[in-house]
């Protein structure tokens, strides 16, 4: 029970670290579920990411994997509520009052200032998945093939990675 | 409020989506409301894509609006995700999907890349941003230092560099 309480505890001060793209928080989250509470294992945690990037919603439904691991359906239910119920009803509030708000110097100032914080975080959580995910020759080529191959728009990204885990299956990764 | 049952058979939850769905396809918002509603979406902490449904949602049809919305976004996903965790912790994986989903990881990161690159190119013009943008990087990343110290510390140094003019 305890455990369950700190989950949603972590859950939900990560959830406030989410500025400017999910992403940005998966350095941390990766080191309070992977090495802190030892939840999920590194490999399964990519893993996961991976199933969320595949499924339809936003990739932050990676909580509801972590919970799942750990305690089950309560579990994977009582993640998804820390990391959206809070932060949601935050962005209700604001939303309601953004209209009158914007007018003012200094949101704009704050509009432009989050980017750059928000773009290191997400460059951040790209370095930490690659980490766990390329991990030798094979790994390391699928990524950049994939990336040249989104870059030079030859497939969608969904089908890119399709493919991508066919010639994973048939090289053996 | 019925119509928002449309937005459950988007159930997707990509920004892109939502703007083909809401401004291309159904014409309930202009372009410009969007891009106010995304941006804003970026500022608030918390996962974008739910962010971005609760705005849009209230901006379209008040509070029950932004619940829906929030929970035409999750629910979905929650429920194919849910059944996926089961299988893969359930028996385990064949060596077959294991391969497969090494695969497809490392297309994500792949895939991951090239969208921060696009995103990031708008950003990076000024050397502040660049400043910014590889400082909080180097810190969360390869140092490991904690997150939240590291976006309150980054946060408060850009908008001291983003300030508004003084007044004359």
């Amino acid at each position: 029970m305890t455990d369950v309480l700190v989950m949603a505890w972590t859950f939900l001060w990560l959830s406030l670290l989410c500025v400017g793209g999910g992403v940005g928080v998966i350095p941390e989250m990766h080191r309070q579920v992977v090495a802190h509470h030892h939840w999920v294992t590194s490999r399964e945690f990519v893993d996961g990411y991976t199933l969320a990037q595949l499924t339809p919603g936003p990739n932050m439904l990676i909580a509801a994997f972590v919970g799942y691991r750990a305690h089950g359906v309560p579990g994977a239910l009582v993640a998804t509520v820390a990391m959206f119920l809070p932060t949601s009803a935050l962005a209700m509030f604001v939303a309601d009052r953004w209209q009158r708000w914007r007018a003012h110097r200094w949101a704009e100032a704050i509009e432009h200032a989050l980017a750059p914080v928000g773009m290191g975080l997400m460059a951040a959580g790209v370095y930490t998945l690659a980490q766990s995910a390329l991990h030798d020759a094979l790994t390391v080529a699928l990524a950049l093939g994939t990336a040249a191959a989104l870059t030079l728009r030859w497939l969608p990204p969904m089908l890119v990675i399709i493919v991508a885990g066919v010639a994973g299956w048939l090289l053996g990764a | 409020m019925f119509t928002w049952t449309g937005i459950l058979s988007i159930g997707g939850g990509r920004a892109a989506f939502f703007y083909e769905a809401l401004v291309v396809r159904r014409r309930w918002l202009r372009t410009e409301e969007f891009v106010q509603d995304y941006t804003l979406a970026q500022l608030l902490p918390g996962p974008n894509v739910s962010n971005l449904a609760i705005t849009l949602g209230h901006r379209l049809a008040g509070f029950p609006g932004a619940g829906w919305a929030l929970l035409a976004v999750i629910v979905p996903g929650l429920a194919v995700l849910l059944t996926l965790a089961t299988l893969y912790f359930g028996h385990g994986l064949a060596p077959t999907a294991v391969s497969l989903l090494h695969g497809m990881s490392a297309a994500v990161v792949g895939l991951l890349l090239v969208t921060s690159i696009r995103l990031m190119r708008p950003v990076l013009v000024t050397a502040r941003a660049v400043v910014i943008t590889f400082g909080t990087f180097a810190a969360v990343g390869p140092l490991r230092l904690n997150t939240a110290l590291v976006l309150v510390v980054s946060a408060a140094l850009s908008v001291w560099l983003y300030r508004p003019a003084p007044r004359r």
